[in-house]
């Protein structure tokens, strides 16, 4: 019988007071188990009973320094699993030292989502259109995760196995993200195709950081979402970039080759077609804008 | 022009501050003791039979004090004719579009009532189901209601002049197909009521209806009950904009059935997700379209052919259909016309009536086909409306139209003049067309829209004018405002005719059981004809107490006048006596009074509508709205960022400025999403974009900038000279969006909405996409 | 059940809650307020906007146990007994409502808006409201509403 849900479904409520204390609970009860930081992702997908109902939620809000942005020139950055997408927006060392993730912060939900919801939450739910994703992944990103033996250090591109799903384990938990200091004179953005103009998921995201040294393009990444199972790098785009003169002409180029790297799918929202077609605009607008410094 | 105490005033919305202070009450905002939750489960087919329902399981979950199906309802169907009554409150032998209701639930609290409705166990037997109009009528294809073998459940042939020797004599003629859209209402209220059925068989309900009375005569005939034993009160409504509001949903029906059974009251509240899914939609229509014109662009002939998605049931859709042809023929003049219109049962949602009921579809389809022939002739788009337009009769003169209604004033010449003088159109060709990837198009549409809607049976508005012995007023009326701004117009007419401050007015919203009946808020009839009923309501009531005040001061009434709050003698209006004093002597004199103003509307309706041949006056007179977009499309995405509306509306007189404006504004805004952004993806009866993500409507920062204008034509049949202000810029922003595509893509897009998609797929066929 | 402790407008509560439990259910149902509305209960509308501990947030995504120990700002806190907030007057002048439902929710934007940038511009309006959606006013007199209030609050 079909209905549609107001409520949530019963469920125990748990606010441990240390990481030790949330594995514990997660080894006894693993898939019975949820994490709960912003719930911006959590509750309508409990409410739509489009996930099992958890017998417990696990609130991580009691546990002490897990929401703080640190930056230092060495170690790069670090966004605690806490942190939220607010917060990350409005931090002056983002903005400084990865403005990309300050503007991929700005372009997601509304700023009521944003309060609340957490850059780690929107890595760990995994939706191939994270506006989080393109831009972490551009600029090489990992997620320290630990579980009940160890801890370990899951690049960002390892993370994604599908359309929500990751290589997490139902033991495990993400501390952090670390994003490595980007070169000296490096830049990058990212720009996300919808509709509308805000609330809207991203029918194509696009992250380029890349570096020119004098005429060369001496790094570029260039990063994708909502045009395959998971967010993804275009490393034959790359590829085609790196160490070569830079030049109108060759962008588009590359931007054409992005579409390669790709896999969209129909969906209500877009068609492959126009995904591909998108990735060519977008990749190549977000390469002009990086290494020509204008609109493309 | 006429000097108003009160009217044509900028005064704030009469319901303003109890709304900013969250202390407005909404339908999901009323609890009892001891209340009960209702929820309604659904079925997961698009077309099916019920073989076998198990409430069995559900009725013995803890908590749980009544369920209800079909048989609880006794074969009872209700509708908009008695010869279309085909809708029950839950599906008897079958259902026929996914998710329809098939039972409901009492529980102690809503998550019982939902874990109920899982427990419930239905047998169905999945039949072949038909999702498409023009496959729906061909021979083999399912049959949805026995009662219509073909699936035609509306059919309508009208034929005015002689449509084929005026296409045979015309210069130019264009055959076109367009589609409107599969789009909602969209009221940010969830439909929500608290039902009580009272064992002595009375039935009180707070419900979220924009027509309370529909309602009420559906609850006294689907329990079988007197209407003075049915009482529908109607709190604050969170948006109505026709459709679902206007008529009664499963959960209505559904909680006060079980209210009945279990003694207690029960509650309802649908979800966004329910409405987006299961609510009434607009009717999407196939329109075939055909023009003549002469050389010089006179129009000389028009065969409109609109096929309508009729989806599951009957509803409003014999009114839909009519209103679909029956604005045509203005505002621009045409003699020769033939309407074909069929309705079309569908296992899809039930499309039913929205803002700009049955006009928005042809009139995207004739204002952009006149755009188009426009081009092809060589005329300019300005010219050729010019050349078409109704000009606004001369006092005492009436204009008929073809098919029988009458227009006694008409600004739309004088609204396309002003918004084509405006700097947005006039200044087109020296701004930017071209900026990056950006092109800039300014398009232009001329539309009409009827107000004070009148239809067969009753229509007659009432207003009930208290007056307090301390000289406060109360005024009683059935009409509803389900954010219009209809009670403070209401109420400012009573000030004005009354001759007291608008302060001093306390409108009392509908209940039944104390308010006049009303035929319902939709039509944009409201203000027309409760308006008038409030006029003649207060003049009653201030006839008695100018009558008491006459004894008291010993002349006649006719010496006398009240205005801004005094009354006073017209020959020496220095003696004069406060408001309150009056009031006091009228109630108080002698063996004492008791002073009730009470007036209904009387506009006859000189020629019934007739559906079938397409005659009659449906409303009181018409709104004309001239509109221009200016927007940009980026060449390469396909995204429009639409940046300016100007809009001349000729809606009579501005009774209240800032609700003419909001509602203007609001309309076109709406229009946008209808034009642009809106619309259902159906897979075999599935809504698979049901949240407000993906059901896109424009947000803030998808508005345009906005600026209204105003035409002043003094309407003789409106209440100060009004006309309608809350459906014709609905009506205009489609085909005016349309036409700024054009001018900034080249070409004419004839399918709504159009999305970036579209246009890039366009572009590319167009070989204009990128190289 | 569990025990919960918010201020609310300026009050003190202590609950037991549900812990599947909203805060807006709890807002509205247990304590009476139903100035916040619910619209979708997915955090696509923004009808049910309240300020916690200084930020707004979608009270249908907040479990009722999250707000143990948080500062609760609903509609009902703004006005001071019958004076009306300058927010709350500016809509009330200009006219930035019509059927109501969405405006708790959209005043509350407005005063977070207002709080961090006192004089913005209309695309910072705009995008200051992304999260509140109206169907009856085309925003324009809900812009205009803002601008209003924030040249009242500058004075």
């Amino acid at each position: 019988m079909t209905l549609f849900f107001r409520r949530l479904p019963r469920f125990n409520y748990v606010a441990p007071k240390s990481i030790d204390e949330t594995l514990s609970i997660l080894s006894a009860e693993r898939e019975k188990a949820r994490i709960l930081a912003g719930g911006t992702d959590l509750i309508p997908q409990v409410k739509r009973r489009e996930v099992p109902s958890p017998e417990y939620v696990i609130d991580l809000k009691d546990i002490q320094g897990l929401d703080t942005i640190t930056y230092d020139a060495k170690s790069g950055l670090r966004i605690g699993a806490l942190a939220t997408i607010t917060k990350v927006e409005q931090s002056a060392e983002v903005f400084t030292h990865f403005p990309i993730l300050a503007l991929a912060a700005s372009l997601m939900a509304s700023p009521q989502v944003r309060n609340r919801g957490t850059f780690v939450g929107n890595i760990c739910n995994g939706v191939p259109s994270a506006d989080s994703a393109p831009a972490l992944l551009a600029l090489g990103a990992s997620l320290k995760v630990r579980g009940p033996e160890k801890e370990r250090d899951i690049p960002l591109s390892q993370f994604f196995i599908g359309p929500r799903k990751t290589v997490l384990n139902p033991d495990e938990i993400v501390l952090e993200i670390t994003v490595p200091t980007p070169s000296f004179g490096s830049y990058g953005t990212y720009l996300k195709l919808s509709p509308r103009h805000s609330m809207d998921l991203a029918v194509v995201g696009v992250a380029v950081q890349g570096t020119r040294a004098g005429d060369i393009c001496s790094e570029v990444s260039i990063a994708l979402g909502a045009v395959a199972p998971t967010p993804i790098r275009a490393p034959m785009a790359e590829a085609m970039l790196r160490g070569q003169r830079v030049s109108q002409e060759l962008i588009d180029e590359v931007a054409k080759n992005a579409i390669t790297q790709c896999s969209p799918i129909d969906d209500h929202r877009a068609s492959a077609e126009y995904r591909c077609d998108m990735v060519r605009v977008m990749t190549r607008r977000a390469l002009t804008q990086v290494l020509l410094g204008g609109r493309a | 022009m006429e000097e108003y105490s009160v009217i044509g005033k900028h005064v704030p919305r009469i319901d303003a501050k109890e709304k900013v202070m969250g202390q407005a009450k909404y339908a999901a905002d009323y609890s009892l003791p001891d209340m009960l939750w209702c929820k309604v489960a659904r079925a997961p087919f698009a077309h099916a039979r019920i073989l076998n329902i198990d409430t069995s399981r559900a009725e013995r979950l803890p908590g749980v004090k009544a369920v209800v199906t079909a048989k609880d309802f006794g074969g009872w169907t209700w509708g908009f004719m008695a010869t279309t009554r085909d809708e029950p409150p839950l599906a008897v032998d079958k259902v026929r579009y996914m998710y329809e209701g098939v039972a409901g639930v009492a529980a102690i609290d809503e998550e019982t009532a939902e874990e109920a409705c899982q427990l419930i166990k239905v047998d169905y037997e999945e039949i072949p189901a038909v999702f498409d109009p023009e496959e729906a009528m061909k021979q083999g294809a399912p049959v949805i209601h026995s009662y219509r073998p073909n699936n035609v459940s509306v059919e309508y042939h009208w034929n005015f002049g002689d449509v084929e020797k005026a296409f045979a004599e015309s210069y130019l003629i264009r055959e076109d197909r367009f589609e409107t859209g599969k789009v909602i209402t969209g009221f940010l209220e969830p439909p929500a009521s608290l039902a009580y059925y009272d064992p002595s068989g009375y039935i009180t309900v707070w419900a979220a209806k924009q027509s309370p009375y529909f309602h009420y005569r559906h609850l006294a005939g689907c329990f079988n009950l007197p209407l003075s034993r049915v009482r529908v009160i109607q709190p604050f409504i969170g948006g109505g904009f026709g459709g679902t509001k206007n008529d009664s949903v499963t959960g209505d029906f559904c909680a006060v059935m079980l209210s009945k059974k279990t003694g207690k009251p029960v509650k309802f509240v649908y979800t966004m997700e329910e409405v987006l899914t299961t609510c009434r939609r607009r009717h999407n229509m196939t329109i075939y379209n055909k023009i003549g014109m002469t050389k010089e662009g006179i129009l000389t002939a028009v065969h409109t052919t609109a096929i309508a998605q009729g989806g599951a049931y009957t509803a409003i859709g014999p009114l839909t259909m009519f209103l679909t042809g029956y604005g045509s023929p203005v505002p621009y003049k045409f003699v020769n016309y033939k309407y074909d219109g069929l309705r079309v049962f569908t296992n899809n949602p039930v499309s039913a009536a929205m803002r700009g009921h049955g006009f928005t579809h042809t009139r995207f389809a004739i204002d952009t086909q006149m755009s188009m022939m426009a081009e092809e002739l060589g005329i300019d788009p300005v010219e050729i409306k010019m050349r078409n337009a109704l000009d606004n009769p001369k006092r005492g003169e009436v204009y008929h139209a073809i098919n029988g209604f009458k227009i006694k004033t008409c600004g739309i010449k004088e609204a396309l003049t002003k918004v084509t003088e405006d700097a947005i159109w006039a200044n087109r060709d020296s701004m930017p067309k071209q900026e990056g990837p950006i092109s800039y198009g300014v398009g232009l549409s001329g539309t009409a829209y009827h107000g004070g809607a009148r239809q067969l049976g009753h229509q007659s508005c009432g207003a009930i004018i208290r007056i307090c012995e301390d000289g406060t007023v109360n005024l009683l009326t059935g009409a509803t405002d389900c954010g219009q701004g209809s009670d403070t117009v209401l109420a400012m007419m009573a000030a004005e005719e009354l001759g007291v401050r608008y302060e001093d007015i306390s409108l009392k919203r509908v209940d039944s059981a104390y308010t006049p009946v009303d035929p319902g808020s939709y039509g944009s009839r409201v203000t027309l004809l409760a308006g008038q009923a409030t006029q003649l309501a207060a003049r009653d009531a201030k006839k008695q107490l100018l009558e008491a005040a006459a004894e008291t001061w010993k002349v006649t009434p006719e010496e006398l006048e009240i205005r801004n709050g005094f009354m006073f003698l017209k020959a020496d209006p220095e003696k004069r006596m406060s408001f309150q004093k009056l009031s006091k002597i009228a109630c108080y004199e002698g063996s004492g009074a008791v002073i009730l103003g009470r007036g209904h509307s009387d506009y006859g309706v000189e020629e019934p509508l007739n559906f079938a041949n397409g005659t009659g006056e449906g409303g009181i007179n018409f709104s004309f709205t001239a509109q221009t977009v200016r927007l940009g499309v980026d060449m390469e995405t396909g995204k429009i960022d639409v940046k300016d509306f100007v809009l001349a509306h000729d809606g009579g007189f501005r009774l209240h400025p800032m609700s003419w404006e909001g509602q203007i504004e609001g309309g076109a805004v709406q229009g946008l999403g209808q034009a642009i952004y809106e619309g259902f993806i159906m897979d075999k009866g599935k809504t698979n974009n049901s949240t407000l993500l993906d059901y896109k409507m424009p947000r803030s920062t998808d508005a345009p900038g906005i600026k209204v204008m105003d035409v002043i034509t003094k309407d003789p049949d409106g209440p100060y000279g009004a006309k309608e202000v809350s459906e014709g810029s609905h009506v205009s922003a489609p085909p005016a969006v349309i036409d700024a595509l054009h001018a900034a893509t080249g070409i004419w897009f004839k399918e709504l909405p159009v999305t970036p998609e579209k246009i890039v797929k366009a572009l590319k066929g167009n070989g204009k996409w990128m190289k | 059940m569990e025990k919960i402790r918010m201020s609310v407008n300026g009050r003190e509560f202590e609950l037991q809650v549900k812990p599947w439990a909203t805060l807006i259910d709890v807002l509205r149902e247990d304590l009476g307020l139903t100035g916040t509305k619910e619209g979708c209960g997915m955090g696509e509308c923004g009808a049910c906007t309240i300020i916690m501990n200084g930020e707004t947030v979608n009270a249908c995504l907040v479990l009722a146990v999250e707000a143990n120990g948080k500062n609760i700002t609903t509609i009902e806190g703004l006005a001071d007994g019958e004076k009306l907030h300058p927010i709350q007057q500016s809509f009330v002048e200009v006219g930035g409502l019509q059927c109501g439902f969405c405006t708790p929710g959209m005043i509350l934007s407005t005063k977070a808006l207002l709080d961090q940038n006192p004089n913005p511009t209309d695309a910072e309006i705009k995008k200051g409201l992304e999260g509140n959606f109206c169907r009856c006013t085309g925003y324009t007199k809900i812009i205009q509403s803002v601008k209003d209030a924030a040249s009242k609050l500058g004075r």
